[in-house]
């Protein structure tokens, strides 16, 4: 260990940090006799300066790769220096990370050498030496190579705690324009083939528990927002088709910032973060709020209102809906109130059952009033003396949020960017 | 009766003795502290409970015994924390148990328990963030060492996590900050909480120095320049950890 590799991890680390994929949960792998444990809910270790965690040694094996994608930093046409580590190289450093208390476990991606068989054996070579030989036990994220034979898919499954393919762009006609030596299918496939796989491991498991998990934590994809032109509507009605029919775990959203100069990419887009930030939102509300991609978006509006979150927008057009009784509306529909999460739902829940609440208990039950005070009342009382519509309603929320947002929305290009050799995203796989 | 304030010797069971003295004659109290309280009030009588071994461990029994798993992991949260008022909090919700019995456990909107479920989240919310924070150095001896300084004491709640992740190394966490240390032993897989002071600073192996190098070298590589977010990484990772953090530090 030497120079030599603190170089290659530098190289390795720059082009693997572009995938947004962090999560180290959803596994409760426990430490048999070796070393590592891998926690249901997922743990943090560091958070860098743009405010991202690191919970898992994000790394390449190689950043060589045969593919041209007009986006990706390590395409094969950008002039910089190609490494690669040797799956042994990968595991050991692993480890001593771990030891060390600075990872939750490996995230496994890599550019593509010689054929997409060859490059995804190398990977299952680095995650058994880690599973096989130093016993570890911790969280691994593998990333599957669109192309490989469908047995190394399974391979990868049967090690890992979490597969995933990135999608890259919602459409597949952007693909095709962006990525033109990788088609939508070899990208569907191998995600089609994980969820079956995950589907039969299920059954079996439940006939008998010896039989080993399949990819535990599931999978999960990437989409580059902002690269090509589809609308928002379009991508959560992705993300929704992705979620019910693949049982994906996690979408994940990468605001794209054009670097490479390349014709095909569109020009800088307007608040990148933000769009970003918007779809997370929307996201969730798929996930946990019981909404569909329909309720939130539609054809007449298919952008997400960049002032306004997803959840208090659709209560402003329903308004009619609202106020809601918190002493005698569903869980279903405490959800859907502005400013009131799933904990805080919940617990209203919990509480009421022991006598009727006001206003004032909601504070303590979590409720984030500044929101939800036009939208709830308590005992038949509003904090609101009359009721408001929807315009005024919708300028009050916005003052409210403006004042607050400490988050970088838009993206700091006050740097100079040296373009061709880096682009924000990897399209790696 | 005028309300009094309380002192007990700052160990756990002095603080059950003065429990079960308190609950079995319920008082108004203004305040309750370890040792004395530096300030005499002219208006309240200040009242010093002895400790009493076995009252406390028989309390303790009633308690585990009447109170519901939620509310145990509430008190015990409670018990580890480090707040200014953290015992007159606990001896609220233990009076409204008293009343309420377990219907404690629903009303979670009433002031005495809505307090002590925030106290208890945000001592929770910190040993969750300790799993992550822990940054162990292998020091001459093979020992893996960590330092750290929280707020709360919250060595209890995460040694068992480390014990079944880092089964096979031995280690030793110490909060500096409440001067106590968990030791893990390796061979017979057992840790134990004791009183720790470090007296030099332990000296690490070569090879921790040079992995060192390497995390912080991936740490600095990993951030994307054009995302810059000071405030959101400091919301996340506050000041006052990073001087146990590897990465944070030269």
């Amino acid at each position: 260990m030497a120079a030599d590799l603190m170089d290659k991890l530098k190289i390795l680390a720059d082009g693997a940090k572009y995938d947004v994929s962090c999560s180290s949960s959803g596994s409760s792998r426990s430490n048999s006799g070796g070393i590592g444990s891998a926690a249901s809910c997922g743990i943090c270790h560091t958070w860098t300066s743009d405010g991202r965690c690191v919970s898992l040694l994000k790394i390449l094996m190689t950043n060589a790769c045969i593919y041209d994608c007009a986006y990706c930093v390590n395409r094969r046409s950008n002039d910089t220096p190609r490494v690669a580590l040797s799956p042994a190289e990968v595991a050991e450093l692993t480890i001593g990370f771990y030891r060390r208390n600075y990872i939750e476990g490996l995230f496994l991606s890599t550019g593509v050498v010689r054929s997409p068989d060859y490059t995804m054996e190398l990977l299952i070579q680095a995650v058994r030496t880690l599973r096989e030989e130093y016993r570890f036990n911790g969280y691994i994220h593998l990333k599957l190579v669109p192309g490989a034979d469908p047995l190394l898919v399974q391979q990868a499954g049967h090690w890992a705690d979490r597969v995933s393919v990135n999608l890259e762009l919602p459409t597949s006609s952007s693909l095709q324009l962006l990525a033109p030596d990788k088609s939508r299918d070899a990208v569907v496939q191998p995600m089609r083939q994980v969820n079956q796989l995950i589907t039969i491991n299920r059954a079996e498991r439940k006939q008998s528990r010896k039989v080993p998990r399949f990819a535990p934590a599931g999978q999960s994809t990437q989409l580059i927002v902002g690269a090509s032109n589809e609308s928002d509507h379009q991508i959560v009605k992705l993300s929704e088709q992705l979620y019910q029919r693949m049982e994906l775990k996690r979408v994940y959203y990468s605001a794209f910032i054009p670097v490479n100069q390349d014709t095909r990419l569109p020009a800088r887009p307007v608040a990148p973060l933000k769009r970003e930030h918007r779809l997370y939102q929307a996201d969730w509300l798929l996930r946990y709020y019981g909404f569909s991609a329909d309720e939130l978006l539609d054809e007449a509006r298919p952008n997400l209102d960049s002032e306004l979150d997803p959840k208090t927008g659709w209560a402003l057009r329903h308004i009619e809906l609202f106020p809601v009784e918190i002493n005698r509306a569903s869980y279903e529909e405490l959800l859907r109130v502005p400013g009131v999460g799933v904990l805080s739902a919940q617990r209203i829940i919990r509480a009421r059952r022991q006598g009727h609440l006001g206003l004032d208990d909601l504070v303590r039950l979590g409720v984030v009033m500044k929101r939800a005070r036009y939208f709830v009342t308590a005992r038949g009382r509003s904090l609101e003396a009359a009721a408001l519509d929807s315009s005024s309603l919708r300028s009050r929320l916005i003052d409210k949020t403006t004042g607050r947002k400490p988050q970088q929305l838009s993206l700091d290009f006050s740097s100079p960017v040296d373009d061709e050799t880096r682009s924000l995203i990897t399209g790696q796989l | 009766m005028t309300p009094a304030s309380y002192t007990y010797d700052g160990t756990l069971a002095g603080l059950l003795t003065l429990y079960a003295y308190l609950l079995a004659e319920p008082a108004e109290v203004e305040r309750i502290s370890a040792v004395v309280a530096d300030q005499q009030n002219l208006f309240t009588a200040e009242v010093s409970i002895a400790t009493d071994q076995a009252a406390a461990e028989e309390f303790w029994q009633r308690l585990t015994k009447r109170l519901s798993d939620n509310a145990l992991k509430l008190l015990r949260r409670c018990l580890l924390a480090d707040h200014p008022q953290q015992e007159l909090l606990i001896y609220h919700f233990l009076l409204l148990e008293g009343e309420q019995g377990k219907k404690i456990d629903g009303m979670l909107a009433h002031p005495w328990v809505a307090q002590v479920w925030k106290l208890s989240q945000q001592v929770a919310r910190e040993a969750h963030r300790y799993l992550g924070f822990v940054r162990f150095q292998q020091v001459q001896g093979g020992l893996y060492y960590a330092a750290i300084r929280p707020d709360h004491r919250i060595l209890l709640l995460i040694g068992q996590h480390f014990a079944d992740r880092f089964a096979d190394q031995q280690w030793i966490i110490h909060d500096q900050h409440h001067g106590e240390a968990i030791l893990y032993d390796a061979e017979k897989k057992e840790w134990l909480l004791l009183p720790m002071k470090l007296h030099a600073q332990p000296e690490a192996t070569p090879q921790e120095t040079q992995f060192q190098q390497l995390w912080r070298c991936y740490f600095s590589t990993l951030a994307i320049p054009e995302r810059t977010n000071l405030k959101l990484q400091q919301g996340k990772v506050p000041l006052k950890t990073r001087s146990c953090l590897t990465e944070f530090t030269v």
